[in-house]
């Protein structure tokens, strides 16, 4: 199938994005890596009337990651350089992880973990573990810059908060908790490479064996990523043990509304979010104890 | 093999370098000047009357060349059994009714296929819904309505093997067991969808430039459902991505860019899109197989009573095949000696199945390799000895049917057994981890000519040049599988030449000698290399006369060609090169070109095939018990193709094949839902990709075939069959759950072991 007619521009600066998607209006789309919005365009789904790329402005791919002031990244960063990079890989595991696990190769090279978010796919893998994390984005429009919690940004699938002459310039997480952990596990009909069907994000604080702090989200199983706040009550104060941690999975699943598709059952899903849950919590429980 | 031999040797492909750096040229690679794009109107209806077809709004659209339908074709039916014309049940665009989910019924050809895409929603097509049946048992049940009204029960075809007294056989088995088995429809999944380019001379002479496996069956079919003649059709191969037996019929798009090219005078083209090929395109047959089996209490085979149906959707395609052999196959392996089959071909309003790798034996033979593990257990013999036990060795007959060769089954057995430490893993694994077997025996071609070609099965012609080089001519057609290369290999052979030395034209029906039934079946290493053979002797014949001539050589001497030389073989001295002895002859004949041309027919080797391979495979995998998930942790394969002319070759198609296997037994599959296809994109059509492949071993188990050339036979496509019976066994043995109806999903496997 081929792409229909379309404007490509290839702004130099955020401000020239900004009053090229108010000039071009709610036609135009802002496009980074373009591993998504392509494949809509040349199936037909999507049909803009005008490309914004903003992959080329420079800086936009930064990568900025320390103890004291968290984590930034900018929305031309790639998936591959977030899967890959070091101190992500040591502050924010769940975040390189999560890059790690999207997709393939040739897409991690071409995709970003921002452009992930803004399609808005309630399977998108970078979303579970970057809400667990309490992360915002950050937006810039023809009235300037504003944060968001990422909480707030899912709207329900395809759909976010952003207005049509707004760019998601980065999302930042906090700095990471003392003794926290987090970790994202995924699951799909087809091994290595494909669509989750599931995916659960979760980052945990421990002190002395007590869990101090607890965030559960569940990917692919409702229009949007959902935090499930009452798993997440029942393991926070308490001590860290197997039990309570089934209990925890087994309320997250409870929680969810999976449906029926062409990657897995409804009741297939529902059962798989406690295994992944109490998976990830016990491995997240293991890497926090060690710190 | 002869030192300094060419055979056995990995040799690289001849077109490697031009499909890596992406020269090969594709059909749709092919741009002729003025060319049209056309696209296909296929029926959103799985079974429906067509009231009226209004194409005036499409012709008018700006851009519009030509606009088909039914009404404009001659409405001639084609399909690949000509030798049976009642089974020839398709039209090239839908006659009255539509018939599944992606029927063709019209075709438009505009100046780009932006156009055409827009003229086929101008198209106002009047449809009455007719009631449609989804599945064999829908189909079978009484009042079920007609798909095709000549058609009595939806049952196109039947077939039948018998041998032997089965009741009698059941009466003295000590242990019988009866099975119900299913396995589902998946997709060839070649990497290049169908293409295929038409071109109209002055005279009205057609060439097309079409992804066939079967150049020569296109030809055939495409003059008679054009009202042509065949010398005035001709069909060119260019390179091809893969066809896996998707590509061996005439197809729509052919018969449409062929009348539209001839209608507007203007070269015409189709490119299917991915999304059509998998929601419309052939696939494997699914069946239902009912197998009852009979044993001695010690493990001897006593009898076989097997029924099969075949889904095989809206028309016959090449189901008529794939039911005869599911029941050959089902004889094949070890020895019965009692054998019934029937098997029907059951018309549904589904995408029509078709020929796929194996042919039928994938889905037969996870039945009877299954029912073998399944029997094993229950008879507490270890599945490798019990198949041992029944295994076929050369000289078994099938009455009436096939007589066994060569044949490395015992030894493939006894290897892949030795490879995997079979008895120690068996024992020792951990939980959750299991081991298990399976085997296949497949054809080297078919020789029962439903085609009814008036012509020889496989053709060669060599050209010898007095530089030192031949032209090779033959309508063989490499699809991806590598025959270029081998047949390269095996006329270098016979010649004394280097892979240099010779130049090859291939599949194209005007200039390659008549004629070649094309690739499925496993046929062309064979076949057209027993062709080459046969033209390559008579090319040696002749240089050998001018050898022998000019050193007055006793009548009594051998001679010999190797390194482009031909001499008295032991006395090397006496002898001339390859071009030398050329121009002799030459010369000889008043400059009047030597020219050879050799054929191949199968005779006297049954109804089948000329000759069987075999092999046996090991699959262990490793089941998570939570999420139902298999990895498949290695393969281990040892197989007898015969001679092996080029092991890099033979090491492709087995890593292939897994691949295939794999998606067979674990991912693969069309979820559909009232004849509607709805996973149409490789993101949900699962295959294994390259992450998902296990590390493997194989090893060849060297026979010599007496009928193949220089002693091959088959390899790689039978592959298709043990992975998926290999891996049922290993999730059985890993979980205790045994799956009869393919695939083996996680939410199977969760389901049997409670945790679901």
């Amino acid at each position: 199938m081929t792409l229909g007619r379309f404007e490509y521009h290839a702004p130099q600066s955020i401000p020239q994005a900004v009053q090229l998607l108010t000039q071009l209006g709610p036609d135009a789309r802002v496009m980074a890596g373009g591993t998504d919005l392509l494949v809509k365009m040349r199936h037909h789904v999507v049909h803009p009337s005008a490309i914004v790329a903003i992959k080329g402005i420079p800086g936009l791919d930064r990568i900025e990651v320390d103890r004291d002031h968290g984590l930034t990244i900018g929305a031309a960063a790639l998936l591959a350089d977030v899967a890959t990079h070091p101190q992500i890989q040591a502050l924010y595991p769940a975040v390189s992880g999560a890059a790690q696990t999207t997709a393939n190769v040739q897409v991690r090279n071409m995709g970003t973990v921002v452009g992930n978010l803004c399609n808005a796919s309630p399977a998108a893998d970078n979303a579970p573990s970057l809400l667990a994390l309490e992360a915002q984005v950050e937006i810039q429009g023809p009235r300037g810059v504003r944060h968001l919690p990422l909480a707030a940004f899912f709207k329900g699938p395809g759909q976010t908060a952003l207005a049509v002459d707004e760019i998601v310039t980065a999302v930042k997480a906090p700095p990471p908790r003392p003794a926290s952990a987090g970790v994202y596990l995924s699951l799909s009909a087809r091994g290595q490479l494909d669509c989750s069907a599931v995916g659960v994000g979760v980052v945990l604080a421990l002190e002395n064996q007590v869990c101090v702090h607890a965030r559960i989200v569940i990917g692919a199983c409702a229009p949007t990523p959902i935090r499930v706040p009452q798993a997440e009550a029942l393991l926070e104060g308490r001590r860290w043990h197997s039990q309570t941690i089934e209990q925890a999975a087994g309320i997250a699943a409870s929680l969810a509304q999976p449906i029926d598709d062409l990657r897995a059952s409804a009741r297939y899903r529902h059962r798989m979010i406690t295994v992944l849950a109490q998976r990830a919590l016990v491995q997240a429980g293991q890497s926090a104890a060690k710190k | 093999m002869k030192e300094g031999s060419i055979i056995g040797k990995d040799i690289p492909r001849s077109d490697g370098r031009a499909k890596a750096t992406g020269s090969a040229v594709y059909t749709d690679d092919i741009k002729l000047s003025g060319m049209l794009h056309g696209k296909l109107l296929r029926s959103p209806l799985p079974h429906a009357r067509i009231l009226n077809i209004d194409t005036a709004k499409a012709r008018r659209l700006t851009g519009v060349k030509c606009v088909i339908t039914a009404q404009d074709t001659p409405r001639v039916r084609f399909g690949n059994w000509r030798l049976f014309p009642n089974t020839q049940d398709e039209f090239p665009l839908a006659v009255d009714k539509v018939r599944f989910i992606g029927d063709e019924v019209a075709a438009v050809a505009a100046v780009d296929s932006d156009t055409a895409a827009e003229a086929l929603q101008l198209i106002e097509v009047q449809y009455e819904p007719l009631p449609g049946v989804f599945d064999v048992d829908a189909a079978l049940a009484d009042g079920a309505p007609l798909i095709h009204a000549e058609t009595p029960g939806n049952i196109s075809i039947d077939r039948k093997i018998h041998y032997g007294d089965v009741g009698s056989g059941f009466a003295s088995s000590d242990y019988v067991r009866d099975d119900l088995f299913s396995v589902h429809a998946v997709s060839h999944a070649y990497l290049e969808p169908c293409s295929a380019l038409a071109q109209c001379d002055g005279d009205g002479r057609i060439t097309l430039w079409t992804s066939t496996q079967v150049p020569y069956i296109v030809q055939c079919l495409l003059a008679a459902a054009l009202g042509m003649r065949e010398n005035d059709i001709r069909v060119i191969k260019p390179a091809v991505g893969g066809g896996f037996g998707g590509k061996m019929e005439l197809r729509a798009w052919e018969f449409c860019a062929a009348l539209m090219a001839k209608r507007t005078g203007r070269p015409v083209k189709f490119t299917l899109t991915r999304e059509e090929e998998l929601a419309c395109g052939r696939r494997r047959h699914p069946m239902k197989i009912w197998s009852k089996v009979g044993f001695k209490k010690d493990g001897t085979l006593v009898a076989k009573d097997l029924k099969i149906l075949l889904d095989g959707g809206a028309y016959n395609s090449m189901g008529p095949t794939a039911t005869f052999l599911c029941g050959n196959f089902g004889a094949m392996l070890y020895r019965y000696p009692n054998y019934r089959f029937l098997g029907q071909h059951v018309y549904t309003n589904k995408p029509p199945a078709g020929a796929m790798r194996g042919f039928g034996a994938p889905q037969s033979l996870f039945a009877a390799e299954s029912q073998m593990n399944m029997a094993a257990e229950a008879l507490g013999i270890d599945p490798i000895e019990l198949r041992l036990k029944n295994a076929m060795v050369p000289g078994d007959k099938i009455p009436q049917v096939a007589t066994i060769s060569s044949c490395g089954f015992v030894e493939s057995l006894k290897e892949v057994a030795r490879m995997s430490d079979w008895k120690a893993q068996r024992r020792s694994l951990k939980r959750g981890q299991g081991i298990g077997v399976g085997c296949y025996s497949f054809i080297s071609g078919g020789v029962f000519n439903w085609f009814n070609t008036q012509y020889p099965f496989s053709a060669a012609e060599i050209r010898a040049f007095d530089d030192g080089t031949i032209h090779l001519l033959t309508m063989a057609a490499d699809i991806g599988q590598g025959s270029d290369t081998v047949l390269k290999q095996i006329a270098a052979e016979a010649l004394g030449l280097r892979m240099e030395d010779i130049r090859l034209t291939v599949a194209d029906t005007a200039m390659t000698p008549q004629a070649d039934l094309g690739t499925w079946g496993s046929r062309v290493t064979l076949m057209a290399g027993n062709a080459i053979l046969d033209a390559a002797r008579k090319i040696r014949e002749a240089l050998f006369g001018a050898v022998s001539a000019s050193f007055n050589l006793n009548v009594i001497y051998d001679l010999d060609c190797r390194d482009g030389r031909l001499f008295a073989a032991g006395k090397a001295d006496r002898g001339l090169t390859f071009g030398q002895a050329v121009a002799l002859v030459q010369k000889a004949n008043r400059g009047e070109p030597l020219v050879a041309r050799g054929y191949y027919t199968p005779r006297g080797k049954g109804l089948v095939s000329p000759a069987f391979s075999f092999g046996a495979q090991v699959a262990r995998v490793a089941v998570d018990e939570e999420t139902g998930i298999v990895r498949v942790e290695k393969m281990w394969t040892a197989h007898d193709c015969g001679t092996v002319i080029n092991p890099m070759a033979v090491e492709g198609q087995l890593e292939g094949s897994i691949q295939m296997g794999l998606g067979y037994a674990l991912s693969e599959q069309f979820i559909m839902a009232e004849g509607k296809t709805l996973n149409t994109t490789f993101l949900d059509y699962k295959m294994a990709n390259a992450m998902d492949m296990p590390p493997g071993e194989s090893v060849c188990i060297e026979t010599y075939e007496p009928e193949g050339p220089m002693g091959a036979k088959e390899a790689g496509e039978g592959l298709a069959s043990p992975t998926a019976p290999a891996i049922a066994e290993a999730v059985f043995h890993a979980t205790g759950f045994r799956c009869t109806d393919l695939p083996i999903t996680p939410e199977k496997i969760l389901n049997a072991l409670g945790k679901l």
